[in-house]
């Protein structure tokens, strides 16, 4: 690895960095925890290394509760994810979903920004995210902002929408509607640690106080070259109670989601077992 | 690029590559030979040192990152000189070493996620104190031992 690095320490540094390398060669970097392994097999001569890690600015670092959002800052950690108790109680998704990602160290440095940007299937932060409909908040080198919903941002396989002058600043998630909710994170693999799923399932669903769903957001990481919103599937749920849903519902809403699904063979699993799991673990989340 | 940092107590100052790998601060500039490259992939924790506080893989962290910043290996907590941390204690009170290997990296993760539960006042069940290694390979001992000696710093 040989690369040069700039390492801003405000916003309008990063800016100019941002800037002023257009014609360069370069990429930005969060935690690492991707980079550094692409770095290994790539040639980095000439590469400039835009470090995100010494910036001080609360808005790509804080997690804000808002009016009608929670913010979280693009540098927010797996690790920092955890520890907060508003994101526990009212995102259980996210919570699980970052407790799930890799080991204590990695969690420790590796980003929101970074696993959405990443753009695998299989990121699990991404996925919680897309469940709770979290929207991109984007700023560029000429001082733009714009934003996007996260499940449209991400345009296929390694793709995104963002551009060479662009960055994501935060991400935003509406706030519940009410208190009441069933929202986990289903992680399938070959073992229990440090595993890239082989399936996952984040879904967060609203209640009124007699179960009745008001609101779904269910997506499936690792099956598909995105992670889609299945959206059919939800509209599915709504107005169904989840005390009393019945077995061919439960069937029904599994199928629903397995439409979103065109998973590959892999070392991992084969598309076939990745469709089974999937199914499966659809039909189990809403509890005995 | 200089970067200004503290090892295991100490204040250094150091020239180096921007593209210089912790790891490789660690163990070849700064010669400081206990901190262990395994997979040098974030998957197997040999190279786990602390920053800030926080376990974290050298092998994943670019040593300009460490600016301004505390950083402990190994070689920060007991040896010949200075009493062993409890943590080492327990290590080999319950016999959870063989070859060695991963025992550095092993050591740096427990003393981290012990110094949080203490400082937080919980004391976590074995579930826990395993899920806290999980980022730690061990080729030799089959963990029970290792998981024994993670769960003794808790006991009186
Ligand atoms: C051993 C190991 C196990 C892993 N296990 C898991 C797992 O279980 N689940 C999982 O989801 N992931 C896993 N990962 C992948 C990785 O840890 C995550 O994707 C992590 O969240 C990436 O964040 P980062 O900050 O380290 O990203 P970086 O490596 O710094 O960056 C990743 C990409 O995002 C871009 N980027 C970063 N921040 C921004 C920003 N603000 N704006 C625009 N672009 C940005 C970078 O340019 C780069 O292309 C694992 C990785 C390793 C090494
Ligand atoms: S050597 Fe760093 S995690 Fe294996
Ligand atoms: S004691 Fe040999 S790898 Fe753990």
């Amino acid at each position: 690895m040989n690369f040069e690095v700039i390492s801003p320490k405000t916003t309008p540094e990063l800016l100019n960095a941002i800037y002023d390398n257009q014609t360069e060669n370069f990429r930005i970097g969060a935690g690492f925890t991707d980079l550094i392994n692409q770095f290994k097999t790539q040639e980095t001569e000439g590469l400039i290394l835009i470090n995100l890690t010494q910036l001080k600015d609360d808005n790509f670092k804080l997690i804000i509760e808002n009016k009608t959002n929670f913010q979280i800052g693009a540098l927010t950690t797996a690790s920092e994810i955890i520890d907060n108790k508003s994101i526990k109680e009212n995102f259980p998704v996210l919570y699980q979903a970052a407790s799930k990602l890799a080991s204590t160290q990695i969690r420790n440095v590796a980003t929101v920004g970074g696993n959405i940007c990443n753009v695998s299937p299989s990121g699990d932060m991404t996925a919680a995210l897309i469940a709770l409909k979290a929207t991109c908040h984007i700023i560029d080198c000429d001082g733009n902002e714009r934003k996007e919903l996260l499940s449209s941002f991400i345009r296929g396989l390694k793709k995104t929408s963002l551009t060479k002058k662009e960055i994501i600043k935060n991400i935003t998630i509406p706030k519940n509607a009410g208190q009441n909710l069933k929202s986990g994170f289903e992680k399938v693999g070959s073992r229990k640690s440090m595993e890239i799923s082989i399936v996952s399932l984040a879904y967060h669903l609203q209640l009124t106080n007699d179960g009745i769903i008001t609101h779904a957001g269910v997506a499936c990481g690792a099956v598909a070259p995105t992670i889609p919103f299945t959206t059919s599937a939800c509209e599915f749920l709504i107005e169904k109670n989840i005390n009393t849903i019945s077995e061919n519902d439960k069937e029904e809403f599994a199928i629903k989601v397995l439409e979103y699904a065109n998973p590959i063979s892999d070392i991992r699993a084969s598309d076939w077992y990745r469709k089974e799991v999937l199914f499966n673990v659809s039909k189990t989340i809403f509890g005995k | 690029m200089i970067i200004t940092f503290k090892i295991n107590g100490e204040i250094k100052t150091q020239e180096i590559k921007s593209s210089l790998l912790l790891i490789d601060l660690i163990r070849d500039v700064l010669r400081l030979k206990g901190t262990k490259p395994g997979c040098l992939e974030g998957e197997c924790g040999a190279c786990s040192v602390i920053v800030n506080g926080a376990a974290i893989n050298s092998c994943m962290y670019l040593a300009i990152n460490v600016d301004g910043k505390e950083v402990t290996t190994i070689e920060g907590l007991g040896n010949n000189e200075n009493p062993l941390h409890q943590v080492q204690e327990k290590m080999l009170e319950n016999g959870a070493v063989q070859c060695g290997f991963c025992t550095s990296g092993m050591v740096m993760t427990t003393k981290a996620y012990s110094d949080k539960c203490i400082a937080e006042g919980i004391t976590p069940t074995r579930e826990e104190v395993k899920k806290s290694l999980e980022g730690n390979l061990c080729r030799c001992t089959g963990y029970a031992k290792i998981i024994d000696a993670a769960e003794a710093v808790y006991k009186k």
